[in-house]
């Protein structure tokens, strides 16, 4: 039988922020920029989840739940930065690890613990040290694979430590609502509601031919995770598939020379990871979301590249094509996938190609060396 | 009026103008043959707007006729006829009849008028070369073309007319392939840049019979057996490609093309990244070859005599582009010249054909970085 950790830091953002900032201790804070304009809450301190915020939330409705809130813009680069000492000390308590999310960690530690209790205790030392050396506060859940691992870390929220005992899965499981099913989202939940399935005891008791010719495909994913069935894959590689960098806009954008703007500022960022990371890119992402939510993503492969110009050819290329509603743009969001590692081909012909790689290479050491604002292009 | 043509010599006909026929387009009347009976001479034309080709063969007819019939739909109706005589009524309603063995089929036809005119360009420089030349040199440069619209120059193959011979070169910027015939020579220097689409028609169609080749500075005409073919050319310049090709490279490497190509060919399966890398170690005598996976822990090295000249170096190349370029070579022994892992090599044949020379270049992929 697998053993499998996973460990959500809690209430991530807020944490950090408040390493940065003790005064906001015991206070409602809300990561996610200006309360008055259209962006989203990104993360919740508990105290601010009391009001009834919770992330992905317009930050206006926010603001009406809690005014007296501590509304901050963020601090991106510290929490990749927290993320990255977390993952250090997670990396020495167990072999395989796959780091799901900026503040999500999969362990698998199957044949490393003889027992519950070893289980239990591994948990507590590793909760106490991430507690201890970078002040974060963690919640972790042990079980025979990654969704139930995932679950039982939710499970007890915040500084839990959840132990789903092997073979008590489906009785674990049975009591909880099965909103908690990761994938089972709102709509999900909704549907399910209104054919009288409220806990995962109930989808138990139907057999999965239900599930499969009402919800198809996903509906047989649903009974198996709510029997307790779940991949215990660990991707160790780490491999990022995608890089992607959106903006949603405080005021509607209806004019293209200004959204290419923005697109030429999320091309740097991207590219800048992209070559930060030493591979090049062959796809090339653009999404749109019009202010009616219609939301469209259009995609061109091109030669694998690492460079500015060609991402950003491509992709106003793309907006050229998708942008065809005189609608005002709410969103605008670049990714690049595909991923080969950059070979080192030599040119033949093209001094101009050799230098304009010195140059990029010049412009990631500055950026790294000085802040990623230091440097930019102008448009054109 | 009513005309008869045998169902394999028309499909041959066909076979030679469908190329021309773009697979979409914005212009529906493009999607048809041009079809012309005058004097028991049928004439059938199909462009995409860049090339032109047309061909002819003589038939029995007892009138004349011209029109526009569906080009898609009347060639894959003709290959599709065993062979036999297709007997051809023209009945005036705007439908062409035809009747085999089998039975009979109608295809409407259209005014030609809407149909493009083939430009009459007076061309001013003209050359003619032997069939098979031309095919050989088409054949051992285009693999070298470029894929990428970015440049289009490096899209064609370069035509370059010269006192020293008649040129080929193709590149994409990583390899170059030059081909000299050397017979042919030019007092008067002139470079042309022929697409690719235009060079595949002459790859598969052009006989050994010569080809005559008519030019001026934006088109190409091209004539050969029953067929001829005109091409816009592409107006870009040709990169400098005589800069790039080093003189100086003298660490030389002689050996047999078979066991070398046999080796890379088993490396390619070492390494299955999107740029697979094989690695060439180069002692006295000795050359080795090796490729490897290490995300996989897989790795195949293998050990060729061979004739080594030189400092020992270590050199990589991208194992497709190596390939391509040792399955074109047409001799058994090969050279390769090297001057350092991050210059380009030389590949050519051992022995110096009187008539034409074949030069390959190849430059290399940087290790460890």
């Amino acid at each position: 039988m697998a053993v499998i950790f996973h460990m959500d830091l809690d209430a991530f953002f807020i944490s950090v922020e408040r390493i940065l900032n003790p005064q906001l201790q015991g206070k409602p804070v809300i990561v996610g920029g200006d309360p008055h304009g259209r962006g989203v809450v990104a993360a919740c301190s508990y105290e601010a989840r009391a009001f009834g915020i919770h992330s992905a939330m317009p930050i206006r409705q926010a603001y009406k739940l809690c005014p007296q809130g501590i509304y901050l813009h963020g601090h991106m680069e510290e929490y990749s930065r927290f993320s990255r000492l977390v993952a250090e000390i997670v990396r020495k308590y167990a072999p395989v690890v796959e780091q799901a999310s900026i503040d999500e960690f999969y362990m698998d530690l199957t044949g490393c613990v003889k027992n519950g209790r070893d289980c239990m205790d591994l948990a507590s030392r590793l909760q106490k040290e991430i507690g201890k050396h970078l002040l974060l506060p963690c919640s972790i859940g042990i079980a025979s694979n990654k969704t139930l691992a995932k679950i039982a870390s939710d499970f007890k929220k915040p500084r839990g430590i959840t132990y789903i005992l092997p073979g008590k899965e489906r009785e674990f499981l049975a009591p909880l609502p099965v909103g908690i099913i990761p994938g089972i989202g709102k709509v999900s939940e909704e549907q399910l509601k209104k054919r009288g399935i409220d806990r995962i005891r109930d989808i138990q008791n139907i057999p999965a031919d239900y599930y499969t010719s009402t919800f198809g495909k996903t509906g047989l994913d649903f009974w198996k995770k709510a029997n307790g069935e779940g991949s215990t894959f660990i991707s160790v590689h780490g491999e990022q598939k995608s890089i992607s960098r959106e903006t949603t806009f405080d005021d509607f954008i209806l004019e293209p020379e200004v959204l290419k703007n923005v697109l030429l500022k999320l091309t740097g960022k991207v590219c800048q990871t992209l070559r930060e990371q030493g591979v090049k890119a062959s796809t090339v992402h653009l999404k749109l979301r019009y202010s009616d939510f219609q939301t469209l993503t259009r995609a061109k492969t091109i030669v694998p590249t690492d460079d500015d110009s060609d991402v950003y050819n491509t992709v106003c290329s793309l907006l050229d094509k998708a942008f065809t509603r005189r609608v005002s743009i709410r969103l605008i969001g670049v990714s690049l996938t595909n991923f080969t590692q950059s070979a080192d081909q030599l040119l033949l012909f093209d001094s101009r190609y050799q230098k304009k790689k010195d140059m990029l290479k010049a412009i990631n050491n500055i950026r790294g060396k000085y802040g990623y604002s230091k440097i930019s292009y102008g448009a054109g | 009026m009513k005309f008869s043509i045998n169902s394999t010599s028309l499909e041959k006909l066909l076979s030679k103008v469908i190329p021309a026929i773009p697979p979409r387009t914005p212009m529906p009347v493009i999607e048809n043959f041009l079809f012309q009976i005058q004097e028991n001479l049928l004439t059938v034309t199909g462009t995409d707007l860049d090339m032109f080709i047309t061909c002819t063969m003589s038939i029995d007819a007892d009138g004349e006729f011209e029109s526009i019939i569906p080009a898609r739909l009347f060639y894959d109706l003709v290959r599709s006829i065993p062979d036999s005589i297709i007997n051809f009524e023209v009945t005036g309603n705007g439908s062409l009849n035809m009747r085999t063995d089998f039975g009979s089929y109608q295809i409407g036809y259209a005014d030609s008028s809407q149909f493009p005119q083939v430009p009459a360009i007076t061309y001013t420089k003209q050359v003619t070369i032997i069939g098979s030349v031309l095919k050989n040199a088409i054949d051992l440069t285009s693999f070298a073309v470029s894929k990428e619209p970015m440049r289009p120059a490096m899209t064609g193959i370069l035509f370059d007319f010269t006192d020293e011979g008649l040129k080929f070169v193709a590149t994409d910027g990583h390899r170059l392939v030059r081909f000299i015939y050397k017979p042919l020579t030019f007092e008067e220097a002139d470079q042309i840049v022929v697409p690719i689409k235009a060079v595949d028609v002459l790859l598969k169609f052009a006989g050994d019979s010569p080809v005559s080749i008519s030019y001026t500075n934006s088109n190409i005409l091209f004539r050969f057996g029953e067929i001829t073919m005109i091409s816009s050319l592409i107006n870009q310049k040709y990169p400098a490609y005589n800069s790039v090709i080093p003189l100086e490279n003298d660490n030389l490497l002689t050996l047999d093309k078979k066991p070398l190509i046999g080796a890379v060919k088993r490396m390619l399966l070492f390494d299955s990244s999107n740029f697979p890398k094989v690695k060439i170690g180069l002692s006295e005598n000795m050359v080795e070859i090796s490729s490897e996976d290490i995300d996989k822990g897989s790795r195949g090295t293998e050990t060729l005599q061979c004739d080594y000249t030189g400092v020992p170096m270590e050199i990589a190349f991208n194992t497709h582009f190596l390939y391509d370029i040792l399955s074109h070579m047409e001799q058994e022994k090969l050279v390769f010249r090297f001057e350092s892992p991050s210059r380009a090599s030389l590949i050519e044949g051992a022995e110096a054909a009187e008539d034409r020379e074949i030069l390959m270049l190849l430059m290399p992929v940087r290790l460890n970085v």
